[in-house]
């Protein structure tokens, strides 16, 4: 039995998320909620089932196991969140494509490649989004404020290693 | 072309170094991308594990290799296969003091360990050291981790910092305090039953980040004891107002709305103050028909407000121009019949308006049974949902009958256990004659008997065995003969 921590009350209570592309091939998976590695496996296996083969004109919310899907395809991709019977379907539909608009934003137009090489980084705006499940920043830019803060120490630490490297090759010569 | 798209981004990403520099780990995207089958990729994964176990426990890894191979953990599980071997070298990168290591540490132990594993042990000290950093950088990634890994056990252990860090300068940390804060709660509500203060005070924090971020314990709070919180009824329909006039950073405006997510959390904290409290509820009204009306209907945010307007007024105090405005929403939702979604919500929103307003479905009948007839199960589902809270005496044959047909219909045993219940509990709520009863739970039985209840069985066996209360003698043992070859078919099939 599948389980998950359902009795938390919570504005919007987001149990995962996961991308999927249209062969099924997993690109991000997220889990606010216990799952262990079989159940995810299964969780996956069940859902990409379900969303893979729902046609284009219906609803964005698939039921699953008492629970709600929420799903919604960009190109190549399917982003999917899952939530409770009674929250707000279409407000977490937007919550998707705020998180879409962000990466978009961020990449440059953003595509499947670009979270295939770089899903640490997809990992990173997510984690600016939503915690614990629910939505932490509805601001595109203060969310983009806050993943550069993090960007330029990677840019400063390159530096750093790249002048500290050059010192050592112009020493050991 | 997909071929150039993808050398012309491997040339970015070299020149751009950072984490896509390795080829091992390029090559390793690729083949799994270009594996025909699962076999396949279950191989090639099981293959790269098998390099990272060698490799991961050579002496003299340089950091940045370490990264690497942490990073390369992290996908290998992400595609569904066990790298707890590498989570002790996750958590080490925690400890170090290189912030790019110790970020990547955090990333991968909060998508390898959950709050029960044995390693957490290890984290929680460098959390607590990491939670008093100048670095407001490092005090964030700890207050993510602080939000994935501590439980009630851990939880005294890096309370008081985080309570500090709700005044902190950066709105960063302050937002991430409050959903720490929220998150402990959660786990366990006499941690922080001593700082609701603190969430009432943040509610006028400065950064509506910060603000939207208290939003969340209060909803809970407020859910387990309202009276406590009738006081902010007034502070939150304020706060609302100024939201909805646009007096928030246009940064937070969404497809034109202002801050809609703020407005939904606002709503459903409103909904909860006013149930059953005529006088919460009046301050409200003004507000929430403000919003209704300046709402856009033309987008999915602008209808997800409105759903939750609908959803206020259903909950709140009754009013009736909220109702009208209600009722009109609703119609707006159902008219639309190339939008399954704002169908679907519009018969969400329904079922709410039911109880305050019987008539109301009478109004949207052919929209309801169009909804009912559509090949979209999900919305079909819904709007049995929907019949089931309609349900009386006069109707509950039509509804019963319509809803086993279905029933019989759906592979789904989840689904079909709980619609066989929802018939159970219908026809032993309204039935209008015992022989319908009977033939009503021997269809049920029928279809879905494996999936139905034991104490249901019972329950009719010992109707049957009891009798019914017929004065007539007659009609009684007709009818326990009927019942008998009815569960004589589902007993000894």
């Amino acid at each position: 039995m599948l389980i998950h921590i359902g009795c938390w009350v919570c504005v919007v209570q987001i149990h995962f998320v996961i991308l999927i592309n249209r062969q099924g091939k997993v690109r991000l998976t997220k889990w606010y909620s216990p799952y262990t590695q079989k159940e995810r496996t299964k969780v996956i296996r069940e859902l990409s089932g379900l969303v893979l083969n729902r046609g284009p004109k219906l609803c964005n919310f698939v039921d699953w196991r008492g629970l709600k899907a929420v799903y919604r395809r960009y190109a190549s991709l399917y982003f999917c969140m899952c939530i409770d019977q009674d929250d707000n379907e279409l407000e977490v539909l937007e919550i998707i494509h705020h998180y879409v608009e962000v990466l978009d934003r961020y990449f440059g137009s953003v595509c499947e490649l670009d979270l295939i090489f770089n899903f640490h980084k997809a990992y990173y705006i997510l984690d600016e989004i939503l915690i614990a499940g629910e939505l932490q920043e509805s601001s595109k830019k203060t969310v983009a404020r806050l993943i550069a803060a993090q960007d330029s120490l990677v840019e400063a630490a390159k530096e750093q290693e790249s002048s500290i490297s050059n010192i050592i090759a112009q020493a050991t010569k | 072309m997909e071929q150039l798209r993808t050398i012309g981004r491997e040339l970015a990403m070299g020149s751009q170094g950072g984490f896509g520099q390795s080829k091992e780990f390029l090559d390793l995207v690729k083949s799994i991308g270009e594996a025909r089958s699962k076999a396949e990729e279950d191989r090639i994964v099981l293959s790269e594990i098998e390099t990272l176990k060698r490799r991961i426990i050579e002496p003299d890894i340089p950091k940045r290799k370490m990264k690497e191979f942490i990073i390369r953990l992290v996908y290998v599980e992400m595609l569904g296969h066990d790298a707890s071997f590498g989570y002790i070298h996750a958590v080490k990168m925690t400890h170090d003091d290189n912030i790019l290591i110790k970020r990547t540490g955090y990333l991968a132990v909060t998508l390898f360990l959950d709050e029960n594993h044995d390693l957490i042990i290890l984290i929680v000290n460098t959390i607590q050291k990491d939670l008093k950093s100048d670095n407001y950088l490092v005090v964030c990634a700890a207050l993510n981790a602080v939000c994935r890994l501590i439980n009630e056990e851990t939880i005294p252990a890096v309370l008081p910092q985080v309570v500090e860090l709700v005044n902190h300068p950066k709105e960063a940390v302050r937002k991430k305090a409050i959903m720490a804060l929220h998150r402990f709660y959660q786990r366990s509500p006499s941690s922080v039953s001593h700082l609701v203060s603190n969430f009432r005070k943040k509610l006028s924090d400065n950064d509506p980040s910060v603000m939207g971020a208290t939003l969340c314990p209060l909803y809970d709070l407020i859910t387990v004891d309202a009276n406590s919180y009738k006081d902010l009824v007034v502070s939150f329909v304020s706060i609302l107002k100024q939201v909805a006039e646009h007096r928030l950073p246009k940064s937070y405006d969404y497809h034109q709305m202002p801050a809609p997510y703020i407005q939904i959390k606002l709503l459903k904290i409103l909904a909860l103050l006013g149930t059953g409290d005529k006088q919460a509820s009046e301050h409200m009204y003004t507000v929430v028909n403000d919003i209704t009306r300046k709402a856009d209907t033309s987008s999915n945010i602008g209808n997800a407000v409105l759903y939750e307007c609908v959803c206020c007024a259903a909950a709140i105090y009754p009013n009736p121009k909220l109702m009208e405005t209600a009722s009109s929403t609703i119609s707006r939702f159902l008219k639309q019949s190339d939008s399954h979604n704002l169908r679907y919500m519009g018969i969400d929103a329904l079922s709410r308006l039911i109880k305050l307003n019987p008539d109301i479905a009478e109004q949207h009948q052919l929209a309801v049974i169009d909804c009912l007839e559509d090949r979209d199960d999900t919305l079909k589902r819904k709007t049995f949902e929907l019949l089931y809270r309609m349900t009386k005496s006069s109707n509950v044959e039509v509804i019963v009958d319509r809803t086993i047909d279905y029933m019989i219909s759906i592979n789904d045993s989840y689904y079909k256990t709980e619609i066989a219940s929802r018939c159970v509990e219908l026809a032993e709520q309204y039935a209008p004659s015992n022989q319908w009863f009977i033939q009503t739970m021997n269809k049920v039985f029928e279809h879905a008997g494996d999936l139905v209840n034991r104490k249901v069985v019972h329950n009719l066996m010992h109707l049957i065995a009891e009798g019914f209360g017929e004065d007539d003698d007659a009609v009684d043992s007709q009818l326990r003969l009927s019942a008998v070859s009815v569960l004589d078919h589902f007993l000894f099939t």
